[in-house]
């Protein structure tokens, strides 16, 4: 049922549910930078950018602690934490590149294990998304299935509507919930027109061309040539909205300290150091082979889906210029 | 004031890398070229690894050719082709990372052919890769730069560079935060690392970070917090600039790559006004085999032994 809400009604709305406690995530500046963080107050929310880093932080923290320890001589004390704990979220202002790739996480940490971290704060949280009306030539979700309009992953849509306000329409019971929670603040449709949405320029891939030239070219030289020049740092994936391998590790003293669990990346040379020290693989284009069959045949493979909502972060923020859609692109000409 | 800066010498530099690329690889001077092409964004470049003489032509200079290619010569950096001689596409500033590694013993003259790029100024990261260059588009590097024509290159263009006067900023913000009481310094920089997220970019592009494992890397024992926390954040940002200092030759690949916006060129600005102060050493002038954190002399400066 659609519905129509002011910029200013939003802004009530956030401000309400920070004041009944709820943690409210959303684009803020941090020192300049554009972040989903939480608000102290909408005064601070900063719609018109798109943040740095995914909205999938908010389920899948950069870092966080997953125990702790305490030792005393003969003693050992475990303390689990707790995620019944984890507070009710709103996020707020997510892009359909965002958005979309949240049921492509839930897929993955709901598998053979159940990530009660991700998972507990997933079912806490209510996602609000939002139409983009700006792309540029990094942006390529159309070219992927998605669209700057495509309400996947959110629980309540916003398409803002020329004139100001938006249009607003729930997804799902939670996203009814909400609306039904505050509804004074929401009226109906007042017959304005929706602002015209981004168009991003890349030409739709054939994701199953691609995959098929994955599936058989494992090993080719052009790897050497689509990759040599990575130089190995883990910004791609950190800005990705749909990577999501993390590391496990102890901090503290012998005595005291926190087992975390922080994000890893497959451009990391250590990232499949094996203990024995071999690493199989061994140089920056075998790591960069992984990021992109993991992307789109592996997670294919295992869950028929793409690891890739097009948002284009990797492409604006590769230290030396690795254009994934390009490489798609060349993947692509490859299959007669 | 927005001021246009003139690049229109960059399509002549770009005829005569392609040219000089070429010759170079057939007479076999070189085996390989690394340069920059152009990439499918518009007006955006790449570095690229040429050494087949037909992809000669695939060379660019724009003000998209960001990158300081030294990063690729050095020996953490094992899949450019380490055979025979190598040509290189410089700027100045990324000469002086090359004369520091060759002082670090990394590099000898010998096995590179030096193509210097007369250098106008290169886009600042944050923007389009199509954005003309003007003064508030250009990187902040560019503004103080003392190195538009390198010298001691094997081949350089003829062009001469025409560069405006641009108000410097790195000397303005270490002004000010050397203005700032301990206590404020701390909290700009706690609030600065805040924002790490361990992605590594700087460590990565930067041609003086070689080493085969890093510090920050070790867990066993582990040295620094490995994860993206506060503690873990700032013992990072502050162990890399201590151990670039006198070394750092200011190219600002760190800070150009920083996801995050995290201003670590002042960091190592900073530690190189220290070093000039202390020891009257620049780093990436001349070839010196001791970096004056490498050497003793009686003439140092002791006062701080209390």
């Amino acid at each position: 049922m659609q519905k129509y809400i002011s910029e200013q009604n939003l802004n009530a709305l956030l401000d309400k549910l920070i004041a009944e406690g709820k943690r409210v995530v959303a684009p803020r500046l941090n020192a300049g930078t554009p972040l989903y963080e939480p608000l102290a107050s909408a005064a601070e929310l900063v719609i018109d950018r798109l943040p740095r880093r995914s909205g999938k932080e908010a389920f899948f923290p950069l870092c966080e602690d997953i125990m702790s320890y305490e030792k005393e001589g003969q003693r050992v004390e475990l303390q689990d934490i707790d995620p019944v704990r984890f507070p009710e979220t709103v996020l707020v202002g997510v892009r359909p590149c965002d958005a979309a790739a949240i049921p492509v996480l839930d897929t993955v940490f709901s598998w053979d294990y159940k990530d009660e971290f991700f998972l507990e704060r997933r079912r806490k949280t209510t996602i609000i998304g939002l139409a983009c009306t700006q792309a540029d030539d990094a942006c390529f979700c159309s070219a992927v299935g998605l669209s700057p309009g495509d309400p996947k992953g959110a629980d309540l849509f916003l398409t803002p509507l020329e004139g100001g306000g938006y249009a607003c329409e729930a997804f799902s019971e939670k996203g009814e919930t909400l609306v039904g929670a505050h509804h004074e603040l929401f009226a109906e449709p007042n017959g304005a027109k929706a602002l015209p949405l981004a168009e991003p320029q890349t030409d739709a891939f054939d994701l199953k061309k691609v995959k098929q030239w994955l599936d058989e070219h494992f090993e080719d030289p052009s790897w050497d040539t689509i990759a040599t020049r990575c130089v190995g740092c883990g910004a791609c994936a950190f800005v990705c909205p749909a990577c999501h391998c993390f590391d496990i590790v102890d901090e503290g003293t012998e005595k005291k300290g926190k087992r975390r669990k922080n994000w890893d990346a497959c451009g990391f040379w250590k990232f499949t150091h094996h203990a024995s020290g071999h690493n199989p693989r061994d140089q920056q284009p075998k790591r960069y082979r992984n990021r992109i069959m993991h992307k789109f045949k592996y997670y294919d493979d295992k869950f028929g889906q793409t690891l890739c909502t097009g948002c284009g972060r990797c492409i604006r923020l590769c230290p030396v210029g690795i254009d994934i859609a390009a490489i798609l692109q060349q993947v692509e000409a490859k299959v007669e | 004031m927005t001021q246009a800066i003139d690049t229109s010498l960059y399509a002549a530099v770009t005829d005569a890398i392609r040219n000089e690329a070429s010759r170079i690889l057939s007479d076999g001077t070189v085996s390989a070229v690394i340069g920059y092409t152009a990439a499918r964004r518009r007006g955006s470049a790449q570095p690229i690894v040429v050494s087949r003489i037909e992809d000669a032509a695939k060379l660019i200079f724009t003000p998209a050719c960001v990158n300081n290619l030294a990063v690729y010569l050095t020996k953490a950096k094992k899949e450019v082709p380490k055979a025979g001689r190598i040509g290189v596409v410089v700027k100045g500033c990324d000469l002086k990372a090359l004369v520091g590694l060759m002082g670090e013993s990394q590099l000898t003259r010998e096995r590179l052919y030096l193509i210097g790029v007369p250098c106008v100024g290169v886009l600042a990261s944050v923007v389009q890769p199509d954005t003309e260059l003007t003064s508030e588009s250009i990187a902040p590097k560019c503004r103080e730069c003392d190195a538009h024509l390198p010298a001691g290159c094997d081949y350089v263009p003829a062009q001469k560079p025409v560069t405006p006067e641009l108000e410097k900023k790195y000397a303005a913000e270490i002004a000010r935060l050397e203005a700032l009481t301990p206590a404020e310094r701390w909290s700009y920089w706690k609030e600065q690392s805040s924002k790490c997220i361990k992605c590594y970019a700087c460590r990565q592009v930067c041609p003086f970070c070689f080493c085969e494992q890093c510090l920050c890397d070790r867990n066993k024992p582990q040295m620094v917090e490995s994860t993206p926390r506060p503690a873990g954040n700032v013992a990072w940002h502050i162990v890399r600039a201590m151990h670039l200092a006198g070394r750092c030759a200011g190219c600002a690949e760190c800070e150009r790559v920083c996801p995050m916006d995290i201003p670590l060129n002042l960091l190592n600005r900073k530690m190189a006004k220290e070093l000039k102060e202390l020891f009257d050493h620049e780093a990436g002038f001349e070839v010196n085999e001791k970096g004056p954190l490498a050497t003793f002399t009686e003439k140092d400066d002791q006062s701080f032994i209390k």
